[in-house]
C-alpha cells in the first residue's frame, strides 16, 4: 500500500522542486477513482535532481515490475542518464517523470500548477484543464474512463 | 497552450454517460483535505478486500 503522506512528506522535506500530476492530481480535483501511486513531474536541474535522489533514497527505489536483482543504483548519475522511473519503495509506489506526453517538462508545466495542501504541505499540483489535455495527448486507452470522469468534473466546476 | 474549454471527443462522450455525476458533485463540496482522507480510506478498503479474498476457501 502506497504512503502518500510519506513519499509526498520526503520530496518537500528535501525541497524537491516538484509538481504533482496522475491520479493524486485527479483526487485534488474531485476524482472519485483510486490510484494506487504518486505521480510526480520534477525539475532536471543538476541540484534538484541531487535533491530528487537524497529524498528517495531512504525509502530503497528499485524499478516496478522489474526482476530483482538488477543492478540498479538510485544516484544523481541514474537520474541524469535516464528522465522518467516507474519505482517501488519501502513506502510505495512512485513514478517520477521528467516530462509528460503533451505538458513537456517541469518548467513548461508549473505554469499550470495550483498550489494545494497535500498533507500539511503547499505543493503544486497540475490543473485540471492542463491534466485533461495531458491525459487526452497521452492517448492510453486505460485512461479514456479517467480523462471522462476529469471533463465532467471540469464540467460540474463550471 | 492549454485549453478550457475541450473538443468533443466521441470516445469520450460515450465513456462520459457511466459516470456518476452524484459522487463528483459530493466530492467538490469536500475540501482537498477530506478528498485526500477519502482516498486514503479506499486505499485501506481496497488492501482489506485483496487480503480477504487471498484467504477465502471455496466450499467443496
Amino acid at each position: 500500500m502506497t504512503d502518500f503522506e510519506k513519499l509526498i512528506g520526503a520530496l518537500v522535506g528535501a525541497q524537491v522542486d516538484f509538481l504533482v500530476v496522475g491520479g493524486l492530481a485527479a483526487t485534488v480535483h474531485g476524482s472519485a477513482r483510486l490510484t494506487q501511486d504518486v505521480d510526480v513531474v520534477y525539475a532536471r536541474s543538476d541540484d534538484n535532481i541531487a535533491r530528487l535522489v537524497a529524498a528517495l533514497e531512504p525509502c530503497r527505489p528499485y524499478l516496478r515490475g522489474a526482476p530483482p536483482g538488477l543492478p540498479f543504483d538510485w544516484s544523481t548519475a541514474t537520474v541524469r542518464r535516464g528522465l522518467n522511473f516507474t519505482l517501488t519503495t519501502t513506502v510505495g509506489d512512485i513514478d517520477v517523470l521528467g516530462e509528460i506526453v503533451g505538458g513537456g517538462f517541469y518548467e513548461a508545466l508549473v505554469e499550470h500548477t495550483v498550489v494545494v495542501d497535500l498533507f500539511g504541505h503547499a505543493c503544486k499540483c497540475l490543473d485540471l484543464p492542463t491534466l485533461i489535455a495531458t491525459k487526452r495527448a497521452a492517448g492510453r486507452p486505460r485512461d479514456l474512463e479517467a480523462v471522462a470522469e476529469l471533463e465532467a468534473l471540469h464540467e460540474e466546476s463550471e | 497552450m492549454m485549453p478550457d474549454r475541450f473538443e468533443p471527443d466521441p470516445v469520450i462522450e460515450a465513456y462520459k454517460k457511466d459516470i456518476d455525476r452524484t459522487l463528483l458533485r459530493q466530492n467538490l463540496r469536500r475540501t482537498v483535505a477530506e478528498r485526500l482522507a477519502n482516498l486514503v480510506a479506499m486505499q485501506r478498503l481496497a488492501e482489506e478486500a485483496c487480503r480477504s479474498g487471498k484467504g477465502m476457501v471455496r466450499e467443496p
